[in-house]
């Protein structure tokens, strides 16, 4: 029973992998297959390594050793203000944005913001292992 | 690019092993290499050795620690083309020889990857979707399979139940000490591998970028160049030279980070920001734990 139950679990995991992998965009598969047909082998994609962006990838980094100190690297941080220099899991952050930016938010995403946290606190603080 | 150096270094390898068969060709015969392959060991100048006789342009202003010696490197010039070393710096040792970390490297590296990372994926939940309220057909009599809704994430065209959230942040700092000890050991390999050339001012005669490229070419830099300056004034004639150009870089001395140093091949420094990198990176050796954070002023330290 449970060699079967491993089979079929490797088997689904391969037609999943088989079918994300084809795909060059980072898609979310739901599950449904996708029928691929390719008549050749794709060409790589041409990729310049050196464009500004990629050039310049990183400078300032370390503006805070080499600079004195008057900036830190989070303040080159380009993000949703409640996300600058701040890591958490989905339940820290949905929290975190009600508190900074709740009363600015439209009705509809307020509403299921703070839907999606009371389920989360009850899904992490009352259910599994890890309480 | 290391990779491109491990080629090179690979061909001078394969050389020094080959002498050890006997009776066999140099190289393996299905050996591809492309016909462009110069030696750079027989064009690049050996650095000066270190009991040489010349006096130096510049000596270590912090205290050489008793076992180390300080590293020689040539003082080139940007003036002309085919001119001379103009003399000999020393570096200091604790900077610039620092045994070679690549475990500190990859961090620092992958950190400078992701602590500025901001994933944008976001799908919705059940709950999210447009409409999905009422019950599609009642639980009984139907004969079809119960349902509650038509955006539970069975259905085509509902929510999903596992996926992405948000934008997600990938933010995390390491200690201050690896992220100056990183810094150290990308100098010291690009040294150790001849990549690091001093530079004694950046004055250029003309702001021309082909001058750059015949310059990187004839002295055999590499494809592609970093070259760092301390202050925010830089001359006329180099920012215009760099303007245009892709692989050739400038960036002030506050802007030196281990990805900028890994991605070009060579690095080119002149001798005050030899004097700024040491200066900071040689003052986190001897320092005290910060009691609070080191923005906020210290009687001791500008």
């Amino acid at each position: 029973m449970s060699l079967l139950g491993g089979l079929l679990r490797a088997g689904a995991s391969y037609c999943q992998s088989a079918g994300t992998l084809l795909h060059t965009v980072r898609t979310i598969s739901t599950g449904t297959c996708c029928q691929i047909r390719m008549h050749a082998i794709p060409q790589p994609k041409k990729v310049d390594r050196w464009t500004e962006k990629r050039s310049m990838y990183g400078v300032y980094d370390n503006i805070g050793i080499l600079g004195d100190f008057k900036a830190h690297p989070k303040d080159l941080i380009v993000a949703p203000c409640w996300l600058k220099a701040f890591k958490g899991n989905e339940l820290q952050r949905a929290i975190r944005k009600k508190k900074m930016v709740g009363d600015r938010m439209m009705t509809q995403d307020r509403h299921d913001l703070e839907k999606r946290i009371r389920f989360l606190y009850r899904r992490f603080n009352r259910t599994g292992k890890h309480r | 690019m290391l990779r491109f150096s491990f080629i090179f270094r690979g061909r001078g390898v394969a050389k020094r092993f080959a002498s050890s068969f006997s009776n066999e060709s140099a190289l393996p015969p299905n050996l591809l290499l492309p016909t462009n392959l110069v030696d750079p060991d027989r064009l690049k100048r050996p650095p000066p050795p270190a009991d040489s006789s010349l006096p130096p342009l510049r000596k270590c202003d912090a205290a050489v620690p008793a076992h180390l010696t300080p590293v020689q490197a040539w003082v080139e010039s940007l003036e002309r083309q085919d001119s001379e070393p103009l003399g000999v710096a020393q570096l200091h040792p604790d900077v610039f020889a620092v045994p070679p970390r690549l475990d500190i490297l990859h961090s620092v590296e992958t950190w400078q990857r992701n602590y500025k990372r901001i994933s944008h994926a976001h799908t919705k939940v059940r709950s999210e979707v447009s409409g999905g309220g009422r019950k599609p057909w009642k639980q009984k009599g139907s004969g079809r399979a119960r349902h509650g809704s038509i955006r539970s994430p069975i259905w085509r065209g509902g929510g999903v139940s596992h996926g992405p959230r948000g934008p997600t942040s990938y933010y995390y700092m390491l200690p201050m000490k690896v992220r100056v000890q990183g810094l150290k050991v990308a100098l010291s390999s690009k040294m150790a591998q001849d990549d690091l050339h001093i530079v004694d001012s950046l004055n250029i005669p003309t702001p021309d970028s082909q001058y750059l490229l015949d310059l990187i070419r004839h002295r055999h830099w590499g494809e592609s160049v970093l070259i760092v300056d301390v202050g925010e004034d830089f001359s006329e004639n180099i920012l215009q030279a760099t303007a245009n150009l892709k692989t050739v870089n400038v960036i002030p001395a506050i802007g030196l980070n281990v990805h900028s140093m890994l991605k070009h091949e060579a690095i080119v420094l002149t001798l005050e920001t030899v004097k700024f990198l040491e200066d900071k990176l040689l003052w986190h050796d001897e320092r005290y734990t910060p009691l609070y954070p080191f923005k906020l002023p210290y009687s001791d330290f500008p």
